[in-house]
């Protein structure tokens, strides 16, 4: 009876699970939750009958089921799994009196099956009313809660000897472990975050001789235009267009160049600027191009700079081959080209 | 100005020969119209013949550039002269592309 009656929903639960599935990621995209995955089935003929031949006198229709069709969302922190829950809970109707929070169901000493089980259903007006009509399972719960209870369920109830006691604490063991490894995680975030808004609180306030240079840090330097006065300047003498490029690579010329703070960058950027200028001129000048891109500025800079540091062409060539290391021939020859034209120019006759 | 299109090795292979400049920049841009089409193809501008290039033309490479990075494929130059790697180097266009 059961079983006919989820024949003839099947086509039914199919149109649902495309459903609720786009509407869970159009929501977690929204909002800009990233997940480690979101899972998705509908229970098969032969786990249904499974489940009725345990559980059979428990549903009378095969409406009371709630997890022939379920979702589970799968996150990387255990924040996250609120954030998700308050997401699915805007996407769907929730029946409270069926969802269930596993984590709260442990006493203080045990520790176990950790994950957020909502019984939803689609709004009304979201579908045909007969979809909207059917409930489904979403689960949450952060990665290490999916592996351990994905373990679990395959070394336990699917055994067919009964386990030991001591290999049963020992799954309890481990869940307390990665417990405090979600926690862990979350509290690494936490922290992280909190380094980068002090460290873009320092640049915005200028403060850079206590900012140390980093990827984060370079970034949020690089938000400040650091550049935009010297390329303004450098176009200015063609009327040139300034094509956006990232300078995010020059990270890695700042380093080589022994940069350690955004206040040794700022130092760099004050100390070179009109020599770097009439370095860049002194070539595009006598040209009629109108075009030139964001790393101009910052490449003359380098180059200025490692050349009054006497590091003559070597240097100018460690900082093309840092940022073009497939094009040795072409670096080369800009190498010698740079050093030329610096040669007459007054930084280099002090 | 002259430019052909060729698939080699699973690239699109674009060969320039002649001075790309402003006079030449509407034919070319027409000319490299298909490269737009690289679907699971990476791009070579074969620069060996070219004799020159402007600011028209430095354009005309950064639209290719844009359509291949839009579909997730690379643009390599190849053989480019003593001149046109000085316009590269003075643009900063030498860190926008790749070379072979």
């Amino acid at each position: 009876m059961l079983l006919a009656q989820y024949r003839e929903m099947l086509p039914n639960l199919k149109v649902l699970e495309d459903i609720a599935l786009n509407r869970i990621r159009e929501a977690l995209d929204q909002q800009g939750i990233t997940v480690t995955a979101i899972d998705h089935r509908i229970k098969t003929e032969k786990s249904l009958s499974g489940k009725l031949e345990l559980k059979g006198g428990k549903y009378k229709t095969i409406g009371d089921i709630t997890d022939l069709l379920g979702l589970r969302v799968i996150t990387f922190y255990a924040d996250d799994v609120d954030k998700v829950a308050a997401i699915v809970a805007q996407a769907f109707d929730i029946d409270w009196t069926t969802s269930v929070d596993k984590r709260k169901l442990h006493q203080l000493d045990s520790f176990g099956y950790n994950s957020l089980h909502y019984i939803c259903s689609l709004p009304a007006g979201a579908a045909d009313p007969a979809i909207c009509s059917i409930r489904f399972e979403v689960q949450m719960r952060t990665a290490l809660q999916h592996v351990w209870s994905t373990i679990n369920h395959d070394t336990g109830y699917k055994s067919d000897v009964q386990i030991p006691r001591e290999y049963l604490r020992q799954f309890g063991r481990l869940a307390g472990m990665l417990e405090l490894i979600d926690d862990e995680f979350s509290r690494l975030r936490n922290s992280l975050a909190d380094y980068r808004r002090r460290m873009q609180s320092l640049v915005a306030s200028g403060q850079l001789d206590e900012v140390p240079l980093s990827s984060d840090t370079w970034e949020s330097y690089l938000r400040t235009s650091p550049f935009e006065r010297l390329n303004k300047r450098i176009a200015a003498v063609n009327q040139a267009e300034i094509f956006t490029v990232s300078l995010v690579p020059f990270l890695k010329v700042m380093r080589k160049l022994e940069m350690e703070t955004l206040g040794d960058v700022q130092r760099f950027v004050d100390a070179n600027s009109d020599d770097a200028y009439l370095l860049a001129v002194s070539e595009l000048a006598i040209t009629d191009i109108d075009i030139i891109t964001e790393s101009v500025g910052i490449m003359n800079l380098c180059y200025v700079h490692a050349l009054k540091n006497g590091g003559g062409k070597a240097s100018v060539l460690m900082i093309l081959n840092t940022l073009n290391p497939s094009d040795s021939s072409t670096n080369e020859f800009m190498a010698q080209s740079i050093v030329h034209r610096a040669a007459s120019l007054p930084f280099m006759q002090k | 100005m002259n430019t052909t299109i060729n698939e080699v090795n699973g690239e699109l292979v674009a060969v320039f020969s002649g001075r790309l400049d402003t006079a030449a920049a509407v034919q070319t841009e027409r000319d490299v119209q298909p490269l737009s089409n690289c679907d699971g193809k990476d791009i070579v501008l074969d620069c060996r013949a070219l004799e020159y290039i402007s600011s028209s033309g430095l354009r005309i490479f950064l639209s290719v550039l844009k359509a291949a990075k839009a579909k997730d494929r690379q643009v390599f130059i190849t053989g480019m002269n003593d001149d046109i790697r000085n316009v590269f180097a003075m643009t900063g266009f030498t860190n926008l592309f790749q070379f072979r």
